[in-house]
């Protein structure tokens, strides 16, 4: 008993943390979203309301979820469907072959995000690399108009939370035993239906801590839609941005973000039921 | 008496000092404006001349500076440069002092047509320091369009292949503008049929940005852009062959003017320097510099000929504080806007 006094006080500092500057600014973000905005100009009035909320229901604002949402999922799907194999062909190479895959993953973190998708620009503009390719090889005759466009704004996404997949990926395929897998082969079950029943399971948890460092980002980087999207595809993330700044109605904000957050968890509390996983894989 | 000679003696050379020093702080001038508004050499030309050495703090917007002049009580700086309605917000809470007209003897060098405006009726308090006009930049060898003013942008042949800048108020101000009503419309239902107009704009839309918007048009994303003056200036420079519009319908306008605070330290340095800008070929270096419509008639010799406005006056109207109602339509018109641009 007293041995976990002494512990607790060592974490105390982490836990002071999260009270102070994780769970406060929530309970304050919350108690916003009710507030009454100031027309007029900056601020708001501690008086309550559910305005901010009703307001959401109108088309423009739910069409935003709607688009984030989207945007989310299939870019959780690419990355998934690229990430997994990845992550499990690079966990069965030599151990000299995974300090190399490793190192040439974190490479380009070294290099800020921003100035990556400005590189990614220059790949895909009209001028850029990409058609420049494509109509040198006689593949296309006119450039395509990729940047600026749906699509262009997934590539964004997938290049950015790939890596998380792969990490995760890894590292559970990493952890497996394999003799359990054997076991199964020896039991008589084909390579395939020996992954879809063990293999598979076993690394599920990778694969949805995976899923969920994508799909939670995901909601929020809107600067990848702005660059990549010519500004033209509103996520709720910089529909939140506007109202902050441009549009000075915070306690819409707030609102906006209250209900960001309730869906997502309840997200990745439907991933978790759907999965039955009950512990996700740590990496961090 | 010897004791006495040598007191007054101590007394007198104390009191130079002191003279010495506050001379010494005399020679200081504090220019608050944005990062970048002048070449180093315009400012250490004045300090060459006056033995004036110019302090240059920034701020980042207009607000922030109103409230550290506040906060000073239009003290600590002695020249402040910023935007139009801003001045017009100082002017009011009595942070800005009167130019002194005899230091200030290149006065009269100032465009008559950027005078007496709303925020200086009388000119007594600015020296307007450039002016912006987002214009209509296009690339003729991409379009065989005629672009004369804002409706052009509808045209159907310019599908996904406009860029524009991303601030609400300009780009609902010019579909206003468009149908003949005012950028400062006050009419919540007309600001609401400004919207409808601007969904038909959406499928025309390559781009929306606000920074560099004049790279989509350099680059070959866009065949028309609607840019910033500093940013149609930039893509001159860039591709000559550009056309620069200004549209027909009206222009919006806003101006960046100089001022002196009400307690400025050294006010006297500072309208120094306001004649020392206003030399004609001074006044055109820094113009060329920031790329600003120039606002110094003396000057427009010297001028990049794109950066002079050629008009008698001002076809249009700045953009000014519209009611929390107004402003909600036209926010709410611009997220649909964008909505719109972005469904396939």
């Amino acid at each position: 008993m007293e041995k976990r006094n002494k512990w607790g006080l060592l974490v105390a500092p982490l836990y002071a943390f999260t009270l102070l500057f994780v769970l406060g600014p929530m309970v304050y973000m919350v108690l916003v979203s009710f507030a009454r905005n100031n027309g007029d100009g900056y601020g708001f009035f501690w008086r309550f309301t559910t305005e901010n909320y009703t307001k959401i229901a109108d088309p423009v604002y739910l069409q935003c979820f709607v688009q984030s949402f989207k945007l989310a999922f299939s870019t959780t799907f690419f990355v998934i469907l690229l990430g997994y194999p990845f992550g499990y062909f690079m966990a069965r190479l030599s151990e000299r072959g995974k300090r190399r895959m490793m190192f040439l993953i974190m490479v380009p973190f070294w290099t800020s995000s921003l100035l990556r998708l400005y590189g990614w620009i220059i790949i895909l503009q009209a001028k850029g690399v990409m058609n420049a390719a494509l109509m040198g090889l006689g593949i296309l005759k006119k450039p395509l108009k990729i940047l600026y466009s749906y699509p262009a704004v997934l590539i964004g996404m997938i290049y950015a939370l790939l890596p998380f997949m792969i990490l995760s990926v890894y590292s559970s395929v990493e952890k497996m035993d394999w003799s359990l897998t054997e076991a199964a082969r020896d039991l008589g079950a084909s390579p395939f239906q020996a992954f879809l029943t063990v293999t598979f399971k076993l690394t599920l948890p990778g694969l949805l801590s995976g899923v969920i460092l994508t799909f939670i980002p995901s909601m929020g980087l809107f600067f990848i839609a702005d660059i990549l999207g010519g500004n033209k595809i509103v996520l709720v993330g910089s529909l939140i941005q506007d109202q902050l700044t441009r549009g000075s109605n915070w306690p819409f904000a707030a609102a906006l973000a209250v209900i960001l957050t309730v869906l997502t968890s309840l997200m990745i509390f439907f991933y978790r039921k759907i999965t039955h996983v009950k512990d996700l894989e740590e990496i961090f | 008496m010897k004791k006495k000679v040598f007191a007054i003696a101590l007394a007198a050379a104390a009191l130079s000092m002191t003279t010495a020093v506050q001379a010494e702080e005399n020679k200081e001038l504090v220019l608050y404006t944005w990062e970048g508004m002048f070449p180093q050499e315009v400012l250490d030309g004045f300090t060459e001349q006056t033995g004036t050495k110019v302090i240059y703090s920034n701020f980042d917007t207009d607000e922030t500076m109103l409230e550290k002049l506040a906060q000073a009580k239009g003290g600590d700086y002695d020249l402040v440069i910023a935007d139009d309605y801003i001045i017009e917000q100082a002017v009011e809470e009595g942070l800005v002092g009167e130019i002194d007209k005899d230091i200030v003897t290149n006065f009269g060098n100032i465009n008559p047509i950027y005078q007496g405006q709303f925020y200086d009726p009388d000119d007594k308090y600015t020296v307007p320091y450039g002016a912006g006009i987002p214009l209509i930049v296009y690339d003729p060898e991409m379009t065989d369009l005629d672009i004369r003013g804002y409706q052009d942008l509808w045209d159907p042949s310019l599908e996904d292949s406009v860029a524009i800048l991303a601030n609400y108020r300009v780009i609902n101000g010019i579909t206003l503008l468009s149908m003949g009503k005012s950028m400062n419309e006050e009419d919540v239902d007309t600001i609401a049929a400004a919207g409808e107009k601007l969904l038909e704009l959406a499928p025309n839309i390559r781009m929306i940005q606000d920074d560099n918007t004049q790279n989509a048009l350099l680059n070959g994303e866009a065949s028309v852009a609607f840019l910033y003056t500093s940013q149609v200036t930039a893509a001159l420079n860039e591709n000559p062959d550009l056309k620069v519009v200004y549209p027909e319908e009206g222009l919006g306008f806003g101006i960046m003017g100089a001022f002196i605070p009400s307690k400025a330290p050294n006010a006297k340095a500072a309208n120094e320097f306001l004649n020392y800008i206003l030399e004609p070929d001074i006044f055109a270096q820094c113009m060329n510099y920031i790329g600003y419509i120039n606002t110094n008639q003396a000057a427009d010799a010297q001028m990049n000929p794109a950066l002079v406005y050629s008009g008698d006056e001002i076809n249009g109207e700045y953009i000014e504080n519209i009611s929390a109602q107004a402003d909600e339509q036209q926010n709410k018109n611009w997220t649909e806007f964008k909505a719109a641009c972005g469904a396939e």
